[in-house]
This record gives C-alpha cells, sequence and structure tokens, in this order.
C-alpha cells in the first residue's frame, strides 16, 4: 500500500474497488467506517452489496469481470470533463498521450453493456473521485484475481495519476494484501523474479551483490511460478524443466489453489514432495516427508502489515512435541547438503538480510522494539530514520527519471463464460472468522462454532425461489472440472446469476470448480469468475448424512479420533 | 502460577494487529488475548484476533497438530512413519541432492510462506533455493 | 428505567464478534480449553443483514415485557435495569419467544440438562446484558467499530435534551429565517 492504514479515515473521498474489509480485513474496515463518520465520500465498486457498498455514496455494482471497462470510462470521464490534473501530469508522468489513444472509446454509453452500470452513474463516480480530495484508492482480491488483473492494477494507478493523487497523505493506491505477512514474503524475494528488497535477479549488479554475499554463483533466469506446478509437473517435456520435487512451506495448494483435481493429480505425479507445515492438511496426504514446525505463538521473528509496517512476533508458549522453528529446519537442510547456515536466532538473519537490501537498512530489531512499528522504506540505522507512512513523497516515484508512467489497456471478458450447460457464475471469496485454509481458525473453538462445514454459496433470492431452495438446504453446486455440496444462503446483496462461495471447506470446496486460468503478468488465477450450475439435492436427510460423513472421513485422514477409528 | 504480559503482531490478515496475551508459564498456556494499542488497530480486534489463539493447545478438532517429522517410506501409497529429525534432515538432503543431480537445479520448486512463518524463515527459503539448490524456483501463495 | 444496548448500522460492518463476545462472557474462559461440542454457543444477540443494513438486534429490556406478563412460571423478572429469564424455571412453552415483537428471544439447548424426551433440555434465550459480569455488556466492549453502546437512563435524558434543544433551534429558525 502507497499508504498507511490510520491514514484511511483522513481521506476526502475513498474508491473502494473490489475490496470488502468487511470480510477480509475488519480492522481496516473500521477505517472506512470511522471514515465515513468524518464524511468521507466512498465510491464502491463491487458486484455485491458489500458493508462498505451498503454505506457508500455511489455503489457500482459493476457485472463480474468488468473492472477494466469500468476504470477505463471512469478515466474518459475525468479527461474529456476537464477535470484531470494537467500540472501533476506534466510535471511527474510520462506516457499520457499514448495511455489518451486507450480510452478514448471508452465512453460511459461503451461501458454501460459491459458493466451494466449506468452510463451517467459511472460519470457520477467519476467526477465525485476527481473532484473530492484527498481521494484515496484501496483494492483486493476482487481486481487481482481475474485473467486481467495487473491491467486493472495499471488503470487504478492511471486515475490516481491522472487525478494528481500520489504523493501525500490519505491518497494513492493500496491493495490490502490478504495474510498476515505476504507483504513480508515478497518482501523477503520468495518470488521467482526478486531477491529480497524487490531487486530483480535479471540485474547482473544486484545479482553480483547477492553472489559475493552467499559466496556462490546464483542463477540469472526468473524462476518457475507457483501456480505453474501442476503444469510443469504433468506436462513439462524438457526433463530439466520438469518438477520433480516441490518442498511446500506453510501452504496447503492440495486446499487453496485452482482447480485441485488437477494438483493432485501433480502432488501424486511428483517424484518427492515435502511438507513444513504445523498441522496435517491436504497436501499431507500426498507429501513424502513431513517436517513439524513451530506454530505462531512458539516463536520469534517479524511480519510485515500491509501498510509495509515491519512487527515484532514473539513466543508465548513452549512448542509441545519434537519440533523446531521454520528457519532452523531450512538452515540444517541446507547444511545437509554441503552450504552451510549457522544462525543463533532471528535477528541474525534478520541483519544479513537488511545489509543486502537498501529500503529495508534502517529497520533494525532495536528499532522495531522501540517504535513497535516500522514501514519501511527505512533506509537508515540511526533512531532518526522512522520509516515512511506513505510513499512517492512530492510526486517522486521509484522510477530512474522518477516519473511514473501511465499504462493504457483495453478491456478483455473472462476467459469461461456462462453458457447453456453452467448458466452462473462462481466468485470466491472470504468468511469473515475463518483464515486462509482453516487448519489454524478451525482449530479454535468458538470460530468453529459460528461457521463450519460445509459452508454457504450465497445465491439470489429470486434464483433460490426459481429453483425452489431454501436458506440452509443443501444443493450441489458444479463446474466442467469438479463439483461439491453446500448450503444455499439467499440474499438480495448479490445479482441473479452471481454465486459466491469461500474457499476454506473441505466438503464446501469450491475449488474443486474453480479454473486455474492465469493472469498473464502476476500469474493469479481466474477466482472471481467461472460458469456453474447449482443442483437442488431433493433427498436433504441423505445430504446431510453424506456431508456429515465426509467431513469425519476428511477429518480422520488429518489424524482426528472421530469416534470410528482414525485412518491415517 | 507465573503470569507473563507479552505483546504480539495477530497471525491473520494483514493488517498487523497488536495482542497483548497474559501467559501461564507454569501450565505453559494462554490465560487471555486483550486488544493492545498498535499503530493500525488502535486498541481494537476482530473475532479472528479475539478469539484466534486457542488451536495452539492441540483441540483435535479439525487436524491433527504435527508433532514428529515422519517419512512415507514406502512410496506414495504407503502410510507416514515417524523418525527422528537426523534421519528427516539426512533423507531430505539426500533425495534433494539425488534430484538436483539427476534433473539439474530447476526440477526442484520451493515455496515460502505468507502465514506464521514470518520474514526471517522467508529470506532463508528464497537463500536455501537460489544459493544451496540454484534455482529461482521460489514463491509462495500471493497469487492465490 | 432499564437499560439496553444499541446496535448502530452506520458502523455495523456485520462480522460477528459480538455474537462470540457473547458466548466467552457467558459461558467463561475455560471454553477455550475443552471440546467446542461440550459447552453452550448460544450468542444472546443476532446480527441481522438485509440488502441495505447489517446491525446486531437483542432484547430491548422493555419497561412492560410481554414476555414477562405471558410466561405462566414467572421465570421472567426485571432486576438492576433488565429483564431477565431464570433458565432453570423455565419450561420452554416458547410463549415468550411469540410474544416478543423484536424476535429477541430463541429457544435454545443447554448442554448438561435432559429434559422429558430425553433430548437436551431447550429453553429460552435472550440478552442479558451480561447481568452479575465485571466489566459491563461483553458485545460492547469487544466491538471492533464501536457499532453497539449500551443505553442507559442518562444516555436517553441527555439525548433528549439534545433533541429538545434542537427542536427549539429549528422552531426559531423556522420564525426568524434572516438569522
Amino acid at each position: 500500500m502507497s499508504m498507511g492504514i490510520p491514514e484511511i479515515e483522513d481521506a476526502g473521498c475513498l474508491l473502494c474497488f473490489g475490496y470488502n474489509g468487511a470480510d477480509s480485513h475488519p480492522i481496516v474496515a473500521r477505517r472506512i467506517v470511522r471514515g465515513r463518520q468524518k464524511g468521507m465520500k466512498i465510491i464502491c465498486a463491487d458486484p455485491r452489496v458489500t458493508e462498505t457498498a451498503r454505506i457508500s455514496d455511489i455503489h457500482l455494482q459493476l457485472k463480474g469481470g468488468s473492472n477494466l471497462a469500468l476504470v477505463n470510462a471512469m478515466a474518459n470521464v475525468i479527461w474529456k470533463e476537464g477535470l484531470a490534473d494537467t500540472k501533476f501530469i506534466e510535471e511527474h508522468t510520462k506516457g499520457f498521450e499514448e495511455f489518451l489513444k486507450v480510452i478514448e472509446k471508452y465512453t460511459p454509453e461503451y461501458a454501460e453493456p459491459i458493466t451494466h452500470i449506468p452510463a451517467e452513474t459511472i460519470r457520477k463516480a467519476a467526477r465525485m473521485y476527481a473532484t473530492t480530495k484527498p481521494a484515496m484508492i484501496l483494492y483486493g482480491m476482487g481486481v487481482c484475481q481475474f485473467t486481467q488483473a495487473v491491467d486493472v492494477v495499471k488503470g487504478l494507478a492511471n486515475l490516481a495519476l491522472m487525478t494528481g493523487n500520489f504523493g501525500g497523505p490519505a491518497m494513492g493506491i493500496g491493495p490490502v494484501r490478504g495474510q498476515n505477512n505476504v507483504q513480508g514474503a515478497c518482501d523477503m524475494g520468495a518470488l521467482p523474479n526478486s531477491y529480497p528488497g524487490y531487486q530483480n535477479v535479471t540485474d547482473p549488479e544486484a545479482r553480483a551483490k547477492f553472489e559475493k554475499a552467499w559466496g556462490v554463483s546464483l542463477p540469472s533466469e526468473i524462476g518457475c511460478p507457483i501456480t505453474h506446478v501442476p503444469h510443469r509437473i504433468l506436462h513439462e517435456k524438457d526433463e530439466k524443466k520438469r518438477i520433480h520435487a516441490y518442498y511446500i512451506f506453510g501452504e496447503d495448494p492440495a486446499q487453496s489453489d485452482p482447480d485441485l483435481a488437477e494438483v493432485r493429480e501433480a502432488l501424486d505425479k511428483c517424484d518427492f514432495v515435502v511438507m513444513q507445515d504445523i498441522y496435517m492438511n491436504k497436501t499431507g496426504l500426498y507429501a513424502d516427508v513431513i517436517l513439524p514446525a513451530a506454530a505462531w505463538g512458539e516463536n520469534e521473528g517479524i511480519y510485515t502489515c500491509a501498510d509495509r509496517g515491519f512487527q515484532r512476533v514473539r513466543k508465548l508458549i513452549e512448542p509441545e512435541g519434537d519440533v523446531k522453528p521454520d528457519w532452523q529446519i531450512i538452515a540444517e537442510i541446507s547444511t545437509a547438503m554441503g552450504y552451510p547456515m549457522n544462525y543463533k536466532n532471528t535477528e541474525e538473519i534478520w541483519n544479513e538480510m537488511i545489509d543486502l537490501c537498501p529500503s529495508f537498512k534502517g529497520a533494525t530489531y532495536e528499532k522495531i522494539e522501540k517504535y513497535g512499528c516500522v514501514q519501511w522504506p527505512c533506509r537508515d540505522k540511526s533512531m532518526e530514520d522512522k520509516g515512511t507512512p506513505y510513499l512517492h513523497k512530492d510526486g517522486i516515484f521509484g522510477t530512474k527519471d522518477h516519473k511514473a508512467l501511465f499504462y493504457g489497456t483495453d478491456w478483455h471478458p473472462p476467459v469461461e463464460l456462462e453458457n447453456d450447460q453452467y448458466p452462473m457464475t462462481l466468485s470466491t471469496v472470504r468468511e469473515v472468522g475463518h483464515y486462509s485454509v482453516r487448519t489454524m481458525t478451525g482449530n479454535c473453538r468458538t470460530l468453529r462454532n459460528l461457521e463450519d462445514e460445509p459452508g454457504w454459496v450465497q445465491m439470489n433470492t429470486g434464483d433460490c425461489e426459481r429453483m425452489g431452495l431454501k436458506k440452509g438446504e443443501l444443493v450441489k453446486i458444479l463446474s466442467k472440472r469438479g463439483y461439491c455440496i453446500t448450503r444455499c444462503l439467499p440474499t438480495d446483496r448479490v445479482e441473479p446469476g452471481a454465486t459466491y462461495m469461500t474457499y476454506q471447506w473441505w466438503v464446501g470446496a469450491c475449488n474443486e470448480l474453480t479454473t486455474a486460468k492465469l493472469d498473464p503478468i502476476s500469474n493469479t488465477p481466474e477466482y472471481k469468475y467461472c460458469a456453474c450450475r447449482v443442483e437442488k439435492i431433493e433427498d436433504q436427510e441423505w445430504a446431510e448424512r453424506h456431508v456429515m460423513e465426509l467431513y469425519d472421513d476428511i477429518r480422520a485422514q488429518m489424524g482426528i479420533d472421530t469416534g470410528k477409528g482414525a485412518k491415517a | 502460577m507465573a503470569l507473563k504480559q507479552v505483546q504480539t503482531t495477530c497471525p491473520y490478515c494483514g493488517a498487523g494487529c497488536q495482542i497483548m496475551f497474559t501467559v501461564d508459564s507454569d501450565a505453559n498456556k494462554i490465560v487471555e488475548a486483550v486488544p493492545a494499542k498498535g499503530r493500525t488497530n488502535d486498541g481494537t480486534l476482530c473475532l479472528k484476533g479475539h478469539y484466534g489463539w486457542d488451536y495452539l493447545n492441540d483441540p483435535q478438532i479439525l487436524t491433527k497438530r504435527l508433532r514428529k517429522p515422519m517419512i512415507r517410506k514406502g512410496g506414495k501409497k504407503a502410510p507416514l512413519q515417524e523418525v527422528s529429525w537426523q534421519e528427516a534432515i539426512s533423507y531430505v538432503a539426500k533425495r534433494l541432492g539425488e534430484i538436483k543431480e539427476k534433473y539439474g537445479p530447476d526440477s526442484i520448486m520451493g515455496t515460502g510462506s505468507a502465514r506464521g512463518a514470518g520474514n526471517e524463515a522467508n529470506y532463508l527459503m528464497q537463500k536455501f533455493m537460489r544459493a544451496c539448490i540454484g534455482t529461482n524456483n521460489v514463491d509462495h501463495c500471493a497469487r492465490i | 428505567m432499564n437499560y439496553f444496548v444499541k446496535g448502530n448500522p452506520d458502523l455495523c460492518i456485520g462480522c460477528r464478534t459480538c455474537m462470540i463476545g457473547c458466548v466467552v462472557a457467558h459461558e467463561g474462559k475455560h471454553i477455550f480449553e475443552v471440546d467446542p461440542d461440550s459447552y453452550d454457543f448460544n450468542p444472546r444477540l443476532h446480527v441481522v443483514r438485509t440488502v441495505r443494513l447489517s446491525v446486531p438486534v437483542q432484547c430491548k429490556h422493555c419497561e412492560n415485557p410481554a414476555c414477562m406478563a405471558v410466561c405462566p412460571v414467572g421465570a421472567i423478572s426485571q432486576k438492576d435495569h433488565c429483564v431477565i429469564i431464570d433458565q432453570d424455571k423455565c419450561m420452554g412453552c416458547k410463549s415468550c419467544m411469540d410474544a416478543c415483537p423484536f424476535g429477541a428471544i430463541n429457544m435454545t439447548e443447554r448442554k448438561g440438562h435432559i429434559q422429558a424426551d430425553e433430548t437436551l433440555k431447550k429453553t429460552a434465550n435472550k440478552c442479558d446484558l451480561c447481568y452479575g459480569l465485571p466489566g459491563g455488556p461483553a458485545c460492547v466492549r469487544v466491538c471492533p467499530t464501536e457499532a453497539l453502546a449500551l443505553i442507559t437512563e442518562e444516555d436517553l435524558e441527555t439525548a433528549m435534551e439534545r433533541k429538545r434543544a434542537e427542536t427549539a433551534r429549528n422552531t426559531f429558525k423556522e420564525n426568524h429565517p434572516q438569522e
């Protein structure tokens, strides 16, 4: 995020795009609510009536998969109506002329049939965003989980650039990162294209620096993104490129990834699968080796939160059993393979890392302890450098000439559209009381009591009435890749023809249905759009029994004594 | 009962909330969690922050906590067998070494973790993949 | 006058932290160490979501409670500014549930209590303002967006005074538009 989370409530206008904070980050949603109380204008672009949409000034209830058409149309209005900040564009940006050529055709009237939003509403939204200062954009997975994702992120950045909404507090553009340390995993270079601190593996200078520090020569070719792994195991012809070993650390691809049938086949065919985790999970069923790690609460370290803040995590209790901290397990394997790693604690690792990363260099343990949180960039170790609340101060960008680049592209529809056989759409969303694949929250008593298998499919009440479905009834939901059983939740917060499911359930596993089609740049799957069909189940008693049996079966596979004899 | 107060960062979403835990170190258990005055959470927590810590005492609700290294000695369909750390580490090192030898470093994929493990473990994982294995095949669930 | 907890739909984000907070307050902290099926998970307030509203709904602690009037066994009483159901006395007749115009009462099973047909005893369940528990209503304390507030007699009086003043000002303005 270019801004800090506390700044959200001070924005004059918030464009909340494909981001449902109430379910994914309640404590960020709190800032939106507080902003509203202070008079912040809210424009919410979301196909559902989310909590933010509910309190918004303008709800752009767009058709799923039409994001870029809407964003380009807003840019078109801002330019045509003379609402752009031409001084900012001239002084701080490049590529505006080319961008104008792209958005030329995206009049609100052109976008209306694509987005299902009246042209006049698009105009009103564009005017409100462009004329209320400072204006902030927050976006979430409703932007990222499409095959056209990066283009939309750039499209949103275009809006902020053309209205001069960069360079000060409470403005800019913020992807609100989903997981506790997804920002940190990126910061640390757990990415196929970059070393820690966003230093590119293809940059010879960066590579030379890391080669010197680590005492080895390093590969220059960009690595394999995680979403390519099933393909690289199952279909890669080149033996040197085919994945034969998969070391999975703190992830559960057999639950979280799209098109689970393909993932299972890949894990089954992969010669050697190592899983390092805290709980047994679905991936564990395919693992050749399982390495038990200490959990959050049992080890020390640093997380990076969504707005670039480094914060300490501390040990609360001693782990039971024969488990080790993740860093120690990795160090021992490396040492056993002839590349010794000797660290006494996490601070030693941290110190090695920050000395290799100019943007993090000043963020010492001492400083993070003292201030509680340090937002990068923090370049100087002196205690005076307290980090950076917001990026691009005074419109100075991180590019070589410090100018931001406009980048316009045309909208294209999602890959798998509704058809006769699968007339509805499925989008995956979040369950507020559960996290990720729920190995943690599903083992928390009250959170499990609040929501449990097989979860819900949110459907428009009219669709439910037409199909004779009542609240709580078990239904079968299918796509051409697979099916699952879940409960029907009729609600007019969703549009006719659309369905929404949360992805952490085993029985109601929506990723049996989702498509593994990817955005070409980010390699993120199109979780937010695939074609599906909902079927009524006549024998509800059977269905209830069946769901319980499936649930007990999987729990037994996960090593739980369900009273019927564990199968693990 | 030896009670101590420990402040830490919530393990769930990216909001980075601070929680103050009361811990009974004799009994090695958490007694209470209350919101702390963090930069982002300002003394508030959601339901996961308030009530999302009791998985630590291995309640046997959904899945079993992993407590011992295990190897599936007889191939994919065989049951997992508990082994010592020494055996597990040297087995992983040996198999990864063999695969690297036979097919080259790009035949091995590793992941980081966007969840509990923390930055230091992620740094070591990518260093391991790059410096020890010799590949840039490292990624994590940010795209998922 | 009785107190009550009021939800504000402009602040509520529908997260249901209040519902768990309610259960934890009434069941006690031991629930974090036991089988999740061994205690009662019966929130005494419920987050309602319509198309354009999200807000927790709970007992209004009426001054002349319809539930109390219809209870045949005298299980409902008023004390210390709230209306309380004695679940041990409750015979499960559902009269109160039927009489309550706000849907604030539901029937819930009580673990460890068996009724005549050998199933778990079902009794009336509703908000008791965390009667007898330290710190006041738990839902108010745990809500991340301050969407819940305990309304006391004093709060009502202050609100009335403010509204009366506003009325007076508006009336004055109407008569003297140039002011």
